[in-house]
């Protein structure tokens, strides 16, 4: 729970320029960062797994600054973890949000720049609002997708009791010692978890559509 | 490879001066085109744009104004009011910097000279197209623009609309002595606010003459 909050406000923050680029940037080149972010989808969560220790190791780049930053290393601590999950729930973020900001629709962006609104308040005053729909998928579903995370948690992060222990891996840890009773309950928490979020995420977006339609002729 | 858009030129040396000028011409002449220049929404590749002393535009001198800063009032071709905001504050988006004194003055000046103070509280979607046309101009004039940039406000409006927004427009015109750029089709609306005729044709002004005053 405290990584899938940690992931899902941080990506919230990270994800919000990232999509804004990607939705409004006109560089022919865009495609290839929609590539790098959209790559956690199509990958094994163990290859993602794989790299994402290279790189935290004592000889990995991230692993060498957060030693001389911090003096220890990152793979196997709460941190290492984090910056997994947050890469590999980037697209969940990015992606909504990036639908999101490119509905807007952009005879609103020209409206409010006419009536003086500079680029920052434009964001904040049209753009987000109106984007809220996306923002709660992006949010829920980071929070979601780290929840219930697997591979790149058992590759990065082990699993240390109180530590790096996720309650994917708390079930296959119940299931392996023919813990039944004690793994269909925590499952069972969390298929009602996700439940319960998608049903936030669609009714959401189902009020924001009604109350936001733009005026199209009476 | 050749453009996916076929460029558009559009070639205008104009003087606007105070009072309404009604631009004619067939679609695709580059009435809206140059509307967009005017605000800043299009950037041409040469030219000037100067409005009073001020410099908005001048490619020679590397000048480009954003778009926020020119103090335009404009009324797009099709609505685009702010749906999550009620028409108050779709109205005082534009005076939002001003003091509140003056801000809460100039939106009751502006609802009474529209008569829409009933619909304050209503999002867009909640009012009608009569109702929500007359609310984008009363958006548009509530920040004092410089110049007014109206593209075809009115069409798709019934004939007693019309009326009722030409004579809003024409009180306004009396009030405010800025120059108000007007595009229509409309014969009827160009005879009855037009204080002078822009003809376009292919990006061109073709033709240009001043109409009698009206009221």
């Amino acid at each position: 729970m405290k990584l899938a909050a940690c992931v899902a406000a941080l990506l919230l923050a990270l994800g919000m320029p990232i999509a804004y680029w990607l939705a409004y940037a006109t560089w022919r080149g865009k495609f290839l960062l929609e590539a790098v972010v959209a790559l956690p989808l199509v990958l094994p969560p163990t290859v993602l797994g794989f790299y994402a220790l290279l790189a935290m190791g004592p000889h990995g780049p991230l692993g060498k600054f957060w030693f001389v930053a911090f003096g220890h290393g990152l793979a196997f601590t709460f941190g290492g973890l984090l910056f997994a999950s947050m890469f590999y729930s980037l697209p969940f973020a990015v992606q909504p949000l990036m639908n999101a900001f490119e509905g807007v629709d952009p005879r609103l962006l020209n409206a409010a720049a006419v009536l003086g609104a500079g680029p920052w308040r434009r964001f904040a005053s049209v753009i987000l609002p109106l984007s809220l729909p996306g923002i709660v998928a992006a949010t829920v579903l980071c929070f979601a997708h780290t929840l219930g995370e697997f591979g790149v948690v058992l590759m990065v992060g082990g699993n240390l009791p109180g530590i790096t222990r996720t309650a994917s891996i708390a079930i296959y840890d119940n299931v392996q010692a023919l813990q039944y009773g004690e793994a269909n309950r925590m499952a069972l928490v969390l298929l009602c978890f996700s439940f319960v979020v998608l049903a936030i995420v669609y009714g959401v977006n189902r009020h924001a559509r009604r109350l936001w339609t733009p005026w199209t002729g009476r | 490879m050749p453009p996916l858009v076929p460029p558009f030129v559009l070639d205008v040396m104009l003087e606007i001066p105070a009072g309404i000028s009604i631009l004619f011409g067939p679609s695709g002449a580059g009435k809206s085109t140059l509307l967009d220049c005017i605000a800043g929404l299009v950037r041409p590749d040469v030219g000037c744009v100067r409005v009073a002393q001020e410099v908005w535009f001048d490619s020679q001198k590397s000048v480009d104004l954003p778009v926020h800063q020119r103090r335009v009032g404009y009324v797009f071709q099709s609505l685009a009011l702010f749906p999550h905001l009620s028409v108050e504050q779709n109205i005082a988006y534009g005076i939002a910097q001003r003091a509140p004194q003056e801000r809460s003055q100039r939106l009751e000046e502006v609802f009474q000279a529209f008569g829409i103070a009933d619909l304050r509280r209503r999002k867009p979607a909640e009012i009608s197209g009569g109702e929500a046309q007359r609310v984008e101009l009363a958006r548009a004039l509530v920040t004092d623009p410089q110049v007014l940039l109206l593209d075809e406000p009115m069409s798709g409006l019934d004939e007693e609309l019309k009326a009722s927004i030409i004579a809003d427009l024409r009180a306004w015109r009396t009030a405010k002595n800025i120059p108000i750029l007007y595009v229509t089709h409309s014969k009827n609306e160009a005879q009855a606010l037009g204080d002078r005729r822009i003809v376009m044709r292919a990006g061109r002004v073709i033709d240009q003459e001043s109409a009698p005053m009206q009221g």
